[in-house]
């Protein structure tokens, strides 16, 4: 086509392509200075000791072995991210399933209620966490209040070092769950009515058919919910920063990586340190996306080959 | 006639299990927002009370807010940071979407390629050095700092109308372009108007990541005449702790806006995020 182009008219076609230049420019602009010039001098960064008082001096991997080595903190971040990543991803996936499954039922007031879930998707996670805040709230809180017609006696929830993860992945669900089911549910009105009708000659059920027919037929829509739900969770910080305090307390109980990130780049101003971590946490992600992409295509390969 | 019992006696259960299942999902989601709301409306002796509609709602709690917080200015700085963007990210992205759709020039698509490869940086990495960025400009704790970064587009936004306009025919175009119209005509007066649904679908994504947008704001602004409204109940959180009622009533005049611009554009935010993948 632009050969035509080209031997026509061969003004139009360069004006066209200055024009692209053109169009291009500015947005090019924003993105190599707020984001490729970033990502560059983040790495620099993270081979140097820097604070903003005095200028950057380079030490190497200092920063890298001092956090592998000797920073207790550092293990800590780690083991409370892995627990909340999965304690956030494996229920929010699960729940999801289900939740999207329900919406996706042709009933009267589905809408209605499609409302009502997709609703905090609109929210933002810190006013989200302040509400929760109210309803974990120890003495008057909505959730000890039931508890206490049942007889059981008040739970600590933010309080308690045992309880704050807990608490804290709850939360998470509750806001992962509705942005998971509109990516599920999505995939789930793509599959077409005729694959279900064979199932329903056999007199298989509709919990049957949803297990065996609907969810294999969205593999590749669950696949992405969970990439993007541990690539979220790992990086956690507004919710936790917002529930459970400036350090993930109580004590360390919720001090996970995008905390530990916060504080050392905003609160100790320690650049070079923060940046090798966030560094660490991207390589971490990097990996992570990786292997689980292999895995899935390996999974619907050997499905594939299992049908054949 | 016994086996149409049965199946009748089935799908009635079915019925009432499933309407069961849909009771309970909206209420697991609506009733920490419910419960939020009716404590908005309470007394601080209400407060712990296991009442949802308060006999007497205090709305004298929302008024309070406006008294002891610069409420309507973190809410004007809000919009305004968020009017910005918006405008700035609808306008840069799909202009130079356009041009990556439909532009030849040497090395589009190389950097194409790499415009999607910044879409898996994320934010831990790239904050540190734009938080430096901006103080080596002294733009800390201004308004350019909230504005001036998302202002021109992005990779994303960029992304996103490209694969809109890569997807419209290109018939009009080549009519419009043998009557001699500049490609700057062609966007601004056939192809834009053309993507109101990915435009719609771009703005509701921007307007609402910049609304609860809580990093950027909390690292850049210490003036409260400079805050956004959710750095705004951070801190009011904090210097009114444990008031409730005033607490929970901030927190739901920062929800309200979003939820009439939900339930305005419920399509477009649940497309853009089945789309795409992004809640901000």
């Amino acid at each position: 086509m632009t050969s035509i182009d080209t031997s026509a008219a061969p003004r139009p076609w360069r004006r066209r392509a200055w024009a692209g230049r053109l169009f291009v420019a500015p947005n090019l602009a924003a993105v190599t200075v707020f984001l490729l010039f970033p990502l560059g001098f983040s790495l620099y960064m993270s081979f140097q000791q820097w604070d903003v008082f005095n200028p950057p001096k380079f030490v190497g991997l200092k920063n890298f072995r001092e956090l592998f080595t000797s920073d207790p903190l550092f293990l800590i971040a780690i083991r409370n991210t892995a627990i909340f990543t999965l304690g956030t991803v494996a229920p929010t996936v699960l729940i999801s399933l289900v939740v999207a499954g329900v919406l996706n039922q042709k009933l009267k007031g589905i809408g209605i209620v499609r409302t009502i879930v997709f609703l905090p998707l609109a929210i933002s996670s810190v006013v989200m966490a302040v509400v929760w805040q109210f309803v974990f709230n120890t003495d008057n809180g909505l959730l000890n209040i039931m508890l206490g017609w049942i007889g059981v006696s008040p739970i600590p929830w933010l309080v308690d070092p045992q309880w704050a993860m807990f608490s804290l992945c709850v939360v998470s669900v509750w806001r992962a769950v509705p942005f998971a089911a509109v990516i599920l549910l999505a995939a789930m009105q793509g599959v077409p009515e005729t694959v279900y009708e064979a199932a329903k000659i056999d007199g298989a059920g509709g919990i049957r058919q949803f297990v065996s027919i609907t969810v294999p037929l969205i593999r590749g829509a669950v696949t992405f919910v969970v990439v993007i739900s541990i690539i979220h969770a790992f990086q956690a910080f507004d919710m936790v920063y917002v529930l459970n305090g400036a350090n993930g307390g109580p004590e360390t109980a919720t001090y996970v990586l995008g905390i530990m990130l916060f504080q050392h780049a905003f609160s100790f101003l320690e650049f070079g340190y923060a940046s090798a971590l966030a560094w660490v946490m991207f390589a971490i992600l990097l990996v992570l996306t990786v292997l689980q992409l292999r895995l899935s295509r390996q999974r619907s390969m050997e499905a594939a080959s299992g049908l054949g | 006639m016994a086996s149409v019992e049965i199946l009748f006696k089935r799908s009635v259960f079915r019925a009432v299990l499933i309407y069961t299942a849909l009771l309970a999902i909206a209420c697991f989601w609506l009733f920490p927002i419910a419960w939020a709301v009716s404590g908005s409306l309470k007394s601080g002796g209400e407060i712990s009370e296991p009442i949802l509609f308060p006999a007497h709602p205090r709305w004298s709690n929302y008024t309070e807010v406006f008294t002891l917080m610069p409420f309507w200015r973190m809410f004007f700085n809000t919009v305004f940071y968020a009017g910005c963007i918006t405008a700035g990210q609808v306008f840069f992205c799909s202009l130079a979407g356009y041009a990556f759709a439909r532009l030849q020039f040497r090395g589009r698509d190389t950097l194409f390629v790499l415009y999607l490869g910044t879409l898996m940086v994320p934010l831990t990495v790239t904050v540190i050095p734009q938080f430096i960025i901006m103080r080596v400009l002294g733009w800390t704790d201004t308004p350019w700092a909230m504005i001036v970064p998302g202002l021109f587009g992005g990779a994303f936004g960029t992304y996103l109308m490209r694969q809109f306009f890569s997807t419209l025919p290109t018939d009009l175009e080549e009519a419009a372009t043998l009557d001699g119209c500049t490609p700057w005509q062609i966007y601004w007066r056939i192809l834009l108007p053309h993507a109101r649904p990915a435009v719609a679908v771009l703005a509701v994504l921007t307007w609402v990541g910049v609304w609860n947008d809580f990093l950027w704001p909390l690292v850049m602004i210490q003036r409260n005449s400079l805050a956004t409204l959710t750095l705004g109940l951070v801190r009011m959180r904090g210097e009114y702790v444990a008031r409730w009622p005033l607490i929970m009533a901030m927190s739901m005049l920062i929800m309200l806006p979003l939820v009439i611009i939900y339930v305005i554009a419920q399509r477009s935010f649940v497309r853009g995020i089945a789309v795409t993948g992004l809640n901000g």
